[in-house]
Formats: structure tokens, sequence, C-alpha cells
């Protein structure tokens, strides 16, 4: 094995530890800069140079391959899951409270009904907040991949989301007043502006698309 | 935007570069000041791809090895325009200042 084989290995070994979309894209690249940047006769891998591909292999293992919008938009998508589980926690520490009032307001309807009725709300919301949340990643990540099931499942969260404004003004939550106003007008906030970022260039909403770029290039 | 990202950029502005050209373009650019190292350079490309900034223009096999030309996409070169004129302005703010303070030492 000569000396430049056996630099060229070394680079290998330490290019194994990228993740392994980048390697299959961008091994035989980054190995070719390695050794046309290498100095004359060298014949093993610098501790700079050990130092700077281990970091960034890091730096890819750490980050998702997605465009900055898309990043801040996933963000965004957990403050509004945050937002909701805040929201849940608060309905179920005042369910007591809250089922003593309406039976005030509304003395023909007993205790336990009153308490199914806003177990049954309680539950949707339950079910429905980390449901969202996984389909606002999941879009995330299908939009930046250019996967077309993305553009259809934002169809469908914008009617999720349009029903979920009428249910913040459903009348048993009437309770909370203000409160209950402002949570939800900082979760529709917050689901609109992650919704722009995902569409955001609206132009070119898959800026990243490696494979389609070198297919064009090689036809 | 970090010194690295603005030489890289600046290094694809009048033509598309593979990664040792870019090495060497930055190297050129910043005065041998700054030496992008292969693991750098290919974090901070993997980054401005996924934001759109740059694109693979073309491949060539050159004595067996991969060459992969990267080229500024327009939003790139929007981004690296804005950047540069605003460098500009606080470099001018800069030396104006140093000049009303009784000259640059």
């Amino acid at each position: 094995m000569t000396e430049s084989e056996r630099l060229e290995r070394g680079y290998r070994r330490i290019v194994a530890c990228y993740p392994r979309s980048f390697r299959r894209e961008s091994e035989e690249e980054i190995v070719a800069v390695l050794m046309a940047t290498a100095q004359p006769g060298q014949r093993r891998v610098s501790l700079a140079e050990y130092a700077d591909l281990i970091r960034g292999a890091l730096r890819m293992h750490r980050g998702p391959r997605l465009p900055r919008p898309l990043l801040v938009a996933v963000r965004l998508t957990y403050v509004g899951a945050a937002a909701e589980l805040a929201v849940l926690t608060t309905l179920l520490m005042t369910l007591a409270s809250l089922t003593s009032a309406r039976i005030g307001s509304y003395p023909v309807i007993s205790a336990a009904q009153w308490h199914a009725v806003l177990l049954g709300h309680l539950t949707a919301v339950a079910v429905g907040a980390p449901v969202l949340m996984a389909l606002w990643a999941w879009m995330a990540c299908a939009n930046a991949r250019g996967h077309p099931a993305g553009r259809v499942a934002f169809r469908v969260v914008h009617v999720i989301i349009t029903l979920g404004v009428i249910a913040e003004v459903d009348p048993s939550l009437a309770q909370y007043g203000l409160g209950a106003a402002i949570a939800a007008a900082i979760m529709i906030q917050v689901q609109l502006a992650a919704i722009w970022l995902i569409f955001y260039p609206s132009a070119d909403p898959l800026p990243y698309r490696p494979h389609r770029q070198l297919d064009a290039a090689q036809h | 935007m970090q010194e690295a990202t603005f030489l890289i950029l600046t290094a694809l502005a009048d033509g598309s570069q593979h990664g040792y050209g870019i090495i060497a373009q930055v190297g050129e650019i910043s005065g041998g000041r700054v030496r992008l190292r292969a693991g750098t350079l290919y974090t901070a490309l993997d980054r401005l791809r996924a934001d759109g900034l740059i694109g693979v223009d073309r491949e060539e096999i050159v004595d067996g090895r991969l060459r992969r030309y990267y080229r500024l996409t327009p939003a790139g070169r929007k981004l690296l325009a804005a950047e540069a004129a605003r460098l500009h302005a606080h470099a001018t703010a800069a030396l104006t200042r140093l000049n009303l303070a009784g000259g640059v030492a």
C-alpha cells in the first residue's frame, strides 16, 4: 500500500463518522478535496484535519438537513404544541372549579353530566395536540424533501386550524374569558407563522433537491 | 453571517467552483488569512444548499476523482449583495469616525 493510499484510507475512516445520507452523496467528493489539500508527502491524517472532520460530522448528525425557514417552522410547531399542553394542563387543574361554575349556571344538568361533557372536550384536546404536533413535524420534513404529500397535508392542516379557531370560541370554554382568548390568539398566530415559513420562499419551497439537481445536470 | 459563509459565497460570485477551488479562492480573497478545511467547507456547503443559497452546477471526473461544481442561486446572490453592502456601510462608518477622531493610525 502506497503512502497516498494509506492517507486516503485514514480520511475515509473518519468520513465514515458522517451521516449515511451525506456519505452516499458526497464521500468521494470530500475525499478528493482532502487528498488535494494534503501536504506533499503527508502520510497520515493530521490532528487539525481529524478535529475539523469530527466537528463537521457532529454538526451534520446534530442538525436536520432542513431549510432554515422550515427549521423555524418546526420550532414554532413545538411552541404551538407546548402552548396546547399548557392549555390542557390548565383545563385539567381547574376541572373541578369549572364544573361547579357550570352547575351554578345550568342547575338542570347534573355535576356528573357536566364532568362528562368537559372530559370529552379535554380528551379531544389531549388526543389532538400530539397528533397535530406530529403532523406538523412530518409536514415540515415532507416539504423539505420535496414530497408532494407535504402540500396535500398542508391543505388538511389548514382546515384543522380553521376548525381549531372555531373550537376556541366554544361556549363551554367561556368560563376562561380573556385568558382563553389570548391563549387561542397566540396559538393561531404561531400556527399561521409556521404555515408562512413552510411556504417561504413561495416561488421555490423546495430549495434542497441535490439528487434532482444532479439528475438535471447529467441529462 | 459567519465569515466563512461570506467568503464561500464570495468565491462563487463570479462563477461555479468545485470544493478545492472554493478553498483556494477563499484563501486568495482573504489574503491567506482564512484557510478553510474540508470538514468546515462541507458543513457550510450542506447548510447553504439546504437554505437554497447555492446549488450544484455540474459534476466531472478528473484523474479518477469526483469534482462537483457549486454555483450561487439567485437567493444566494441577493443575500451576498445585501451582506456586502452592510459590511461596506459599517466599514465606511468606522473609517469616517476614525478620520474625524484624528486620522487612521
